[in-house]
């Protein structure tokens, strides 16, 4: 393998140095993506308080002017009270004016919590909705050669937690039914969208497009994706230089879909953001395992198995990626 | 009872079937996920499968690469636990 032209790899190789000039060249892509391209007046970004939603909408307060940007937060019976209150501080502080709507009664008229949680009492026949909180992970290693499978945990009122290891069957329909979340949501961010003549303006970041952390015409579901080709480490210092609330930088990244308390390193990651971002930069880039390993401070065979890992992803999730065919 | 030429048979013809294989590409060595024959569903698909064929139940802490890499160490797997 050829490797003469990469930069030697280093923790800082995804550093960007020169963060207004890329800045600026986001919003003004942006800018003319929406006016231009898509011929939207302005863009409406659903924000929950998270770090990928609150850079968008920074960028998209900068790109068309706040009072074309649009924040909705979209949150439903499992969401937490926290997210509702950042993604609000963060509209105040760009200027951006805010809707809610709670999806809540959406969500049941589609069943989305009875058909979750009957699969999840099929698992754990002890499982309490009411009082019970549930999430799914997985709990193996990424360093080990093996496709990920997902595990049911429910921790009970008293603390004690039941995790199985899922079924196929009732693991395929917990998943289809909370995706009726972000389904809800892509629904309501467009009525608006339509309502005003505006764009969507989509928040995946390049980890979730790539590895297919996204819902197919949920998350997935937008008119532009302002920060699909950053890492999650460059978005964070996006974050910093826009002056993204401290109270949103600092919280760790969750997926506030489940009831239990999932970082989205449990949930689907199963690697810290800096590491899985500079692992990720050296797959793509042909880095030799060797290499990234030493700097890493992990085995090259433990890099080989994360490199495969990503291989899986990517290709297991193509079918997210794809348009209709035809 | 079966014999664990029986418990091959079955386990390769389900292997087989799944991914749509010819009996030729595929011996009881092959790295069945590093070749990227079966995924994660697929994985999945076969721990139901040994449950369902065999009686076979997966704990957690047996989702280890030892167990699932091939038809030989499947086949080893469903043996242990029969």
């Amino acid at each position: 393998m050829n490797t003469t032209q990469l930069k030697p790899f280093s923790k800082d190789i995804l550093h960007i140095e020169n963060i207004d000039a890329v800045c600026d060249s986001i919003i003004e892509k942006l800018r003319n993506d929406v006016f231009h391209t898509l011929q939207r007046r302005g863009g409406v970004v659903g924000i929950s308080g998270g770090i990928d939603s609150s850079v968008c909408m920074a960028l998209s307060a900068k790109a068309f002017g706040p009072n074309k940007v649009t924040g909705i937060m979209l949150p439903e019976q499992d969401s937490s009270d926290e997210s509702r209150e950042l993604a609000q501080e963060l509209a105040d502080k760009f200027g951006v004016g805010t809707l809610v709507e709670d999806i809540t009664t959406a969500l049941d008229g589609f069943g989305c919590y009875r058909r979750r949680d009957e699969a999840i009492s099929r698992v754990i026949p002890d499982f309490d909705p009411d009082i019970d909180k549930a999430k799914i992970e997985i709990k193996q290693n990424i360093g080990q050669n093996l496709p990920a499978i997902f595990s049911i945990t429910v921790i009970k009122p008293d603390g004690e937690v039941i995790s199985k290891l899922l079924p196929a069957k009732e693991y395929l329909q917990i998943v289809a039914a909370t995706n009726f979340k972000q389904r809800s949501r892509m629904s309501m961010l467009y009525y608006h969208a339509e309502r005003l003549h505006y764009a969507v303006i989509g928040t995946p970041n390049k980890h979730e497009v790539e590895q297919g952390f996204f819902v197919k015409y949920g998350d997935g579901g937008a008119d532009v994706m302002p920060i699909g080709h950053l890492y999650k480490t460059q978005v964070y210092q996006l974050a910093r230089y826009l002056g993204v609330p401290e109270g949103i930088i600092n919280r760790t990244p969750t997926t506030d879909t489940y009831t239990a308390e999932q970082t989205q390193e449990d949930f689907f990651y199963q690697l810290p953001f800096d590491q899985m971002d500079l692992i990720w930069y050296g797959w793509e880039n042909n880095y030799p395992a060797e290499e990234v390993g030493a700097v890493m401070g992990k085995s090259a065979e433990e890099i080989s198995n994360i490199y495969k890992n990503f291989e899986r992803k990517r290709k297991t999730t193509e079918y997210l990626r794809m348009r209709p065919i035809f | 009872m079966l014999t664990a030429t029986d418990v091959k048979n079955k386990v390769k013809k389900y292997i087989l079937k799944e991914t749509l294989s010819d009996v030729n590409q595929i011996d009881d060595d092959t790295l069945i996920f590093e070749t990227g024959l079966l995924d994660s569903m697929g994985l999945l698909f076969l721990i139901e499968h040994l449950k369902e064929e065999f009686g076979v139940e997966t704990q957690d802490e047996e989702l280890v690469v030892e167990h699932f890499e091939s038809i030989k160490n499947i086949v080893a797997f469903v043996e242990s636990k029969l």
